[in-house]
């Protein structure tokens, strides 16, 4: 007896064989950039020197042209570092732990999603280092032998945890890229001419690391694969904890809280899948992937933020709770000020753009909406600034002593830098989408059903 | 001698030849040879230098005047030739001195170091916040530097012969000497010679804020124009109906006797009532208050007067007759009134309680006010008639601080000879013919006698910064006799007083004959009640500026009021209620600072535009208040334009307040004035006190194991070892601290602290390393709202408001040293680090500036350097320029940009102690540990010391039973702890 599962919808549309795939993935690296792109590209880049101006003012005059005050000594510039590092955070879920959980549909968007994820890390690294007071002398958080006497870092500062969580992070995602970049790189070597571009070739020649597709290659390809997801699982997990300890470690209510590990970490999955179809959703249209990132592929990660976005839901009245629970007035008077006091609109935009908002996501045709997905993904991407704003800015401003209360505004400085960062960000994805396979198209050849399907739609024929 | 010699160059310019004309029109004689150069294409090309050789040329030069100019900048340090015997460098050397400024007074020990006054200690009195602020003034680059003659640069040469030629001139008319107050004997004497000299002179003395009704009262009641000294230790009841006697009222000394009569410990508590209209300081520490309108006083002292007398009075005082008549010669009644009948009243409620020679001494009178309002009116009108030819002014600026100030500097005009003697080229100076810059205090010689039988005396601690010369010095110029200081040495000398002892300690006593008083004879007429409906107005002082004589003093202008605790600024104080009748508001923007309504202020032929209005609780309905001392325009940088000048209202009682468009920009140090149900001010009343020391020292409990434990002997971590060697602690007593702020313009000597301007203030980032904090209770509390059934949203908005007939607390507040630091842990690179003497310590060099540790900090304690604050034209105060930066402490580093720093319990101080001590190899005296802080602590709120040695007073208060930890639910272990307040109220 013939026994058929069902058909689930296919990964990849257009019936695309082994040679349009390579030639899709190939073609904007080795193509001219259309209308679009040079237009994006202009305005991310025009975003990102003014970033850079308004850094370079911040160095050279200090940390006073922010709205930072004595009560209030973080605020945007934590706010965007916080927001960042979340976003960071799908791209490793994705080809991490949905390699380990054998999602095959990770394989049209984990390139993307990990590339996303580095360049946030290097957005949201940016900011420790330049929210210092004296930023030439960052290189005194890393713990190096030095000759000042007995100086070492202070090991007991989630600062200092904040150092080394991001940057393993970091370095083990560039790896995890990288390796999975290796076949994609060679393929597109082989496919340059060397008199056409000879440097292209050369570029190209070095980065695929004399890739062969040998078997050999292909075993220990998979084998690191799956050691370096092994490796980053855990660290999808840890680098949110550590930085939500930044606040958690303190005394301050509001953000001395044992849920905030577990609330950050769902936060920050939930804010870098929104930021995952933000890009993607763009990026499709722009270098023409509309076939390896369809809508089951987006329908698949909305399902993801409803989750997690309950999730982070139910941390927030847990919070409530909790707040309540305690019996302890500075921490009721802090959640009741988050959501009654000045800073009422800050929670509202959280509470709808997290909570209620991705609710929407139930609805079956919203879930499979282009448009409506990217509606709201730009939501999520808001509430989830808010939240980090709201966490630090509200808990900090009307803390224990009401002499010291005050309130926070931010300067255009603190806006340019914020906006900055979204035009640094841009621009290195844009740069990408142009110089890197953006879609894993070795691993992706893997689920084309190329021989049964083919025959059955032959067969139909 | 008029000359007609010419001079010449040559014989064509003598002749006045036309080529002279011409030449001196062409810069140069001949044409430059430009084109038969360039044309000169042979020898061009022939030339050895080609154009690559140029170029070297050119590289080279611009290269080498580039380089010349990266020159490091050349910081002058010249050592001493020959090291007088008594400077040791590193080594602070005390000078015992006088401050009088005609208007503060005060004996106080001068801290220089390298030759340079760098801060002012208490010496035989206590001082006030203008006082310790007054080192600074010294070295202020407004001061004039050099006699002015019609306002240009002259010498003294040329000053001192003009100036006697023309006095010796007058004959048509007086001599008139307006001076401050003079308490100096030998100034005295010398204006008797120089009146003897030239023997038209009169002398007018005048006082910024007069006190006419006060003299004129004892006057008639005693036969001497002198105020009493009030012994404000030995009364039980004090009753005061509109003196703030704790900030500004006659003298500075009254707090700490007021806070010796208020010790809980002894059982023996005075009790304060304070009957007034604008919420003063003394308003804030009284135990019960009164808001009345100014109209009001002078019936209800008569009332008062009646009550204690039998007859009927008004209701509102029954409380306050009853304890009067039961503390018989054991009260103080006083009034703020200038009113002579009113004063008069006060005279006889005294008298009839029989409070002189008791609480109050007449026979000992203060000689720190004696201004004449009668005399000035007198010379006003000399001088509108042309009697007076010659002026000479000394210590005031009656141009800014006279209510008639248009109408003095009108009659002005009318005389020849106009002298001013003002350190600074002020109102009244630039007016004058001649400006003869006095030297400051601390430059100069001097004597004082500020009350009967008291004496101190003055001594330089620098010479002089600028070609400057005493007032006294000048005087005995014009008499044809010089030098100031064997004239003052010989003054005392002849009295028999031992000169080096004296100088050495700065004060001294002497016997004097026992003052001739007349028999008191009650001359008082009762007042009638009145209704007013108009707004009426009370002028006031600020702690910070006082008459404004220093405004140009960037610290005082940065000290936030005690009471508004809002800086850079003078404002319309007014209650809430009357604020919204007039359709008037204070709101916060979105940064959280302050902004406020704007009003015209009219009364008679008076006005005053724009004046930003700031809602007060405890202001009388239907008033407003206005402090003098602001809307200098002749100050200097810091002190001109800031506020508005209300001494043209001196004298005004009703105004018109009408709005106007607009709004205003307050810099408020802070923003929130209650304690919305928090146990930050821990208080209880004497009652409770007596029969529980420890009544409303609740102490957080935590539910252990081991059953409830209060929160200090709960923890997780490892104990710092504070048994061993020294544990600093510093125990501050909010029931005595009365909120004046001295402690914080002297921990900002102290420690360097910056100035960083109104809108570095306005935008929350001040500097100071330590606050007082100031706290209103509100309507709204957590019994009424669990009575009311109110939802905590709607009791915590309520809370916000405070009462418009409030209770005030003050709690300063500094870095706490917790043993437990939040901020130690958070630092990533263990900048700020645990002392063994159980000091949190900051290491600005190691710091990065994450401000984690800020954040992190519960008391908000720690600060930022946003900016560079020194040698920064934004931040142009003393920190940027020369002179001011004399003032700094050498053993305190000026911090640098992009750090954070905080109290260090005065570090610098412990360590030397501890040295002193190891030199000398006896253990540390409980009486030499001093904080900045604690040392000019007026009532001894502040008490420092070593908690380990068990002899100490800071031992005995940790162990009391009012001591408690601020925030000690956190368990951070302060070595900062507080004494609760004690009020006397039922």
């Amino acid at each position: 007896m013939h026994k058929e599962s069902e058909i689930r919808d296919p990964l990849i549309l257009g019936n695309k064989t082994y040679h349009d795939i390579t030639r899709d993935i190939a073609r904007p690296v080795e193509g001219k950039a259309n209308k679009y792109w040079w237009i994006l590209f202009g305005l991310s880049a025009m975003l990102f020197l003014w970033g850079v101006a308004c850094i370079a003012y911040t160095i050279g005059t200090g940390i006073g042209v922010w709205g930072s005050n004595k009560t209030v000594n973080w605020a945007w510039d934590i706010t965007n570092f916080v927001w960042w590092i979340g976003i960071g955070h799908a791209g490793t879920l994705i080809s991490a732990v949905l390699l380990l959980f054998r999602q095959k549909w990770r394989m049209g968007i984990n390139r993307s999603a990990e590339a996303m994820t580095i360049f946030a890390v290097v957005q949201a690294a940016l900011f420790p280092l330049i929210h210092m007071g004296r930023p030439w002398l960052a290189y005194w958080v890393f713990p190096i032998p030095n000759q000042y006497g007995s100086l070492w870092v202070n090991f007991n500062s989630p600062l200092l945890w904040d150092v080394f969580a991001i940057s393993t992070y970091f370095s083990v995602s560039v790896v995890f890229w990288y390796i999975g970049l290796i076949p994609d790189f060679a393929m597109i070597r082989d496919r340059m001419s060397s008199t056409i571009s000879p440097m292209k070739k050369r570029l190209y020649t070095i980065l695929s690391f004399g890739w062969s597709g040998r078997a050999k290659h292909w075993q220990r390809f998979e084998e690191v694969s799956l050691v370096l997801a092994g490796l980053a699982t855990p660290l999808v997990f840890s680098v949110h904890s550590i930085v939500s300890m930044d606040f958690a470690t303190s005394v301050i209510p509001g953000w001395h809280t044992t849920i905030f590990p577990p609330y950050f970490v769902l936060g920050a999955l939930f804010s870098g899948f929104a930021m995952v179809e933000t890009l993607l959703i763009i990026m499709r249209k722009v270098v023409n992937m509309e076939a390896y990132i369809t809508i089951k592929h987006i329908e698949y990660m909305n399902v993801i933020i409803l989750f997690t976005g309950s999730l982070v839901g139910t941390a927030y009245i847990t919070e409530l709770f909790m707040a309540w629970y305690s019996g302890v007035e500075f921490e009721q008077y802090a959640f009741l000020n988050r959501a009654t006091g000045p800073y009422w609109w800050a929670y509202l935009s959280m509470m709808s753009c997290n909570v209620m908002i991705p609710q929407l996501y139930w609805i079956r045709k919203i879930r499979t909406s282009f448009i409506a997905t990217f509606i709201l993904s730009i939501f999520v991407n808001i509430g989830m600034w808010f939240e980090r704003f709201v966490i630090i800015v509200t808990s900090l401003h009307r803390d224990f002593l009401p002499s010291a209360w005050t309130m926070f505004s931010p300067t255009f400085v603190d806006a340019g830098i914020f906006l900055g960062t979204i035009g640094f960000f841009f621009t290195l994805f844009l740069l990408y989408s142009r110089t890197f396979p953006v879609v894993a198209q070795a691993e992706l050849k893997t689920i084309l059903k190329s021989s049964g399907s083919e025959f059955k739609t032959r067969s139909h024929e | 001698m008029k000359t007609t010699k010419k001079y010449w160059k040559g014989l064509a310019q003598l002749n006045n030849d036309p080529i002279v004309e011409n030449l001196a029109q062409n810069e140069f004689v001949e044409q430059l040879p430009v084109d038969e150069f360039l044309g000169d294409q042979e020898n061009l090309s022939s030339t050895s230098s080609s154009r690559r050789d140029f170029l070297k040329f050119l590289g080279f030069s611009t290269a080498a005047a580039t380089l010349a100019a990266c020159e490091t900048p050349i910081v002058k340090s010249i050592p001493y030739l020959v090291k007088p015997d008594e400077i040791i460098p590193g080594v602070a050397n005390y000078y015992a001195s006088t401050i009088y400024d005609g208007r503060d007074y005060a004996s106080v020990l001068v801290k220089t170091r390298e030759g340079r006054p760098i801060k002012i200690e208490n010496n035989a009195t206590y001082s006030n916040s203008r006082v310790q602020a007054s080192v600074l003034s010294l070295y202020d680059s407004a001061r004039l530097k050099h006699p002015l003659k019609d306002s240009k640069e002259t010498n003294w040469r040329t000053v001192d012969l003009e100036i006697k030629e023309k006095l010796e001139a007058v004959n048509d008319g007086k001599i008139a000497l307006l001076t401050s107050t003079i308490i100096s004997p030998s100034t005295e004497n010398l204006i008797k010679d120089f009146s003897k000299k030239y023997n038209n002179v009169e002398h007018v003395m005048l006082d910024s804020t007069p006190y006419d009704g006060v003299l004129n009262a004892n006057m008639d009641s005693f036969g001497i124009r002198l105020a009493p000294t009030y012994s404000f230790d030995k009364a039980n009841v004090i009753v005061s109906f509109g003196a703030d006697f704790l900030a500004n009222w006659m003298e500075n000394e009254y707090a700490t006797d007021y806070v010796k009569g208020r010790n809980p410990k002894s059982g023996r508590m005075s009790k304060h009532y304070q009957i007034e209209t604008n919420l003063s300081l003394s308003g804030a520490n009284a135990d019960n208050r009164m808001q009345i309108k100014p109209s009001e006083q002078g019936f209800l002292i008569s009332s008062l007067y009646d009550g204690i007398q039998g007859k009927t009075f008004d209701k509102r005082l029954s409380s306050i007759v009853k304890v009067l008549q039961s503390n018989l010669s054991k009260s103080i009644v006083i009034s703020n009134s200038n009113d002579k009948n009113v004063q008069l009243i006060i005279n006889a409620i005294n008298q009839k309680l029989g409070n002189y020679n008791s609480t109050i001494s007449i026979n000992k009178p203060t000689n720190l006010k004696q201004g004449n309002a009668n005399k000035l009116d007198n010379l006003l009108s000399d001088m509108k008639a042309g009697n007076i030819g010659a002026i000479i002014t000394y210590n005031v600026n009656p141009s800014y601080s006279l209510a008639k100030a248009t109408e003095f500097n009108e009659a002005l005009k009318n005389v020849k000879l106009k002298i001013s003697t003002s350190l600074y080229n002020d109102e009244t100076a630039s007016l004058m013919d001649y400006v003869c810059p006095d030297h400051h205090n601390l430059e100069s010689w001097g004597d004082a006698n500020p009350k009967y039988g008291k004496y101190s005396l003055m001594q330089p601690t620098i010479s002089p910064l600028f070609n400057t010369r005493q007032f006294q010095e000048s005087l005995l110029v014009w008499t044809s006799r010089s030098d100031y200081f064997s004239y003052l040495k010989e003054f005392w000398i002849n009295k028999g007083v031992n000169w080096n002892k004296s100088l050495h300690d700065g004060f001294f006593d002497l016997k004097e004959n026992k003052l001739k008083l007349k028999r008191f004879v009650d001359q008082s007429q009762s007042i009638k009640s009145k209704k007013s409906n108009t707004i009426e107005l009370e002028i006031y002082e600020t702690i910070a500026l006082g008459d404004g004589c220093q405004s140009n003093n960037p610290w005082l202008q940065e000290l936030p009021d005690p009471i508004t605790r809002a800086c850079w600024d003078n404002y319309l104080t007014i209650s809430a209620t009357t604020a919204k009748e007039l359709g008037l508001s204070n709101w916060n923007v979105s940064n959280g600072a302050l902004n406020g309504s704007l009003v015209d202020i009219t009364a008679d032929n008076l006005v005053i535009r724009d004046v930003p209005v700031m809602i007060s609780p405890g202001q009388a309905l239907s008033t407003v208040g206005m402090a003098v001392g602001y809307g200098r325009t002749k100050a200097g940088k810091a002190g001109n334009n800031v506020g508005f000048n209300a001494f043209p209202f001196l004298n005004t009682k009703s105004v018109t307040i009408t709005k106007v468009e607009g709004k205003y920009e307050f810099a408020s140090i802070q923003l929130h004035h209650t304690m919305m149900g928090r146990d930050i001010v821990k208080e209880t009343t004497l009652a409770e006190y007596i029969k529980d020391p420890s009544s409303g020292n609740h102490r957080e409990t935590y539910a252990t194991y081991k059953g409830k434990l209060p929160s200090d002997q709960v923890s997780l971590y490892e104990e710092h070892d504070l048994e061993t060697g020294h544990f600093w602690n510093l125990s501050i007593d909010l029931s005595s601290c009365i909120g004046c702020g001295e402690c914080v313009i002297s921990c900002q000597a102290e420690n360097n602290v910056p100035v960083v301007g109104k809108e570095e203030v306005r935008k929350s980032r001040d500097m100071h390393w330590m606050r007082i904090d100031r706290y209103f209770s509100s309507d709204m509390t957590k019994e009424l709202s669990k009575k009311e059934k109110l939802s905590a949203i709607d009791m915590f908005s309520e809370m916000e408001d405070p009462s418009e007939k409030p209770e005030v607390v003050f709690q300063p507040v500094m870095c706490q040293h917790c043993n437990h630091a939040p901020c130690e842990t958070v630092c990533p690179v263990a900048a700020t680090t645990h002392s063994n003497e159980g000091l949190n310590q900051m290491t600005y060099n190691r710091c990065v500036g994450t401000r984690y540790c800020a954040n992190n900090c519960p008391y908000k304690v720690r600060r930022f350097n946003w900016f560079q604050y020194s040698d920064n034209d934004k931040f142009d105060f003393n920190m940027n320029d020369d002179y001011g930066k004399m003032v700094l402490n050498p053993d305190v580093v000026v911090r640098s940009r992009g750090v954070i720093e905080k109290c260090s319990m005065c570090i610098q101080k412990i360590q030397e102690l501890k040295l002193n001590a190891k030199k000398s190899g006896q253990p540390i005296k409980d009486a030499d540990a001093q904080t900045a802080c604690a040392s000019s602590c007026s009532t001894n709120a502040i008490v420092f010391g070593d908690s380990n040695n068990k002899d100490s007073e800071v031992w005995r208060l940790r162990n009391d039973e009012r001591a408690y930890d601020l925030l000690d639910h956190l368990n951070v272990k302060p070595s900062v702890f507080y004494q609760t307040k004690i009020r006397n109220k039922a």
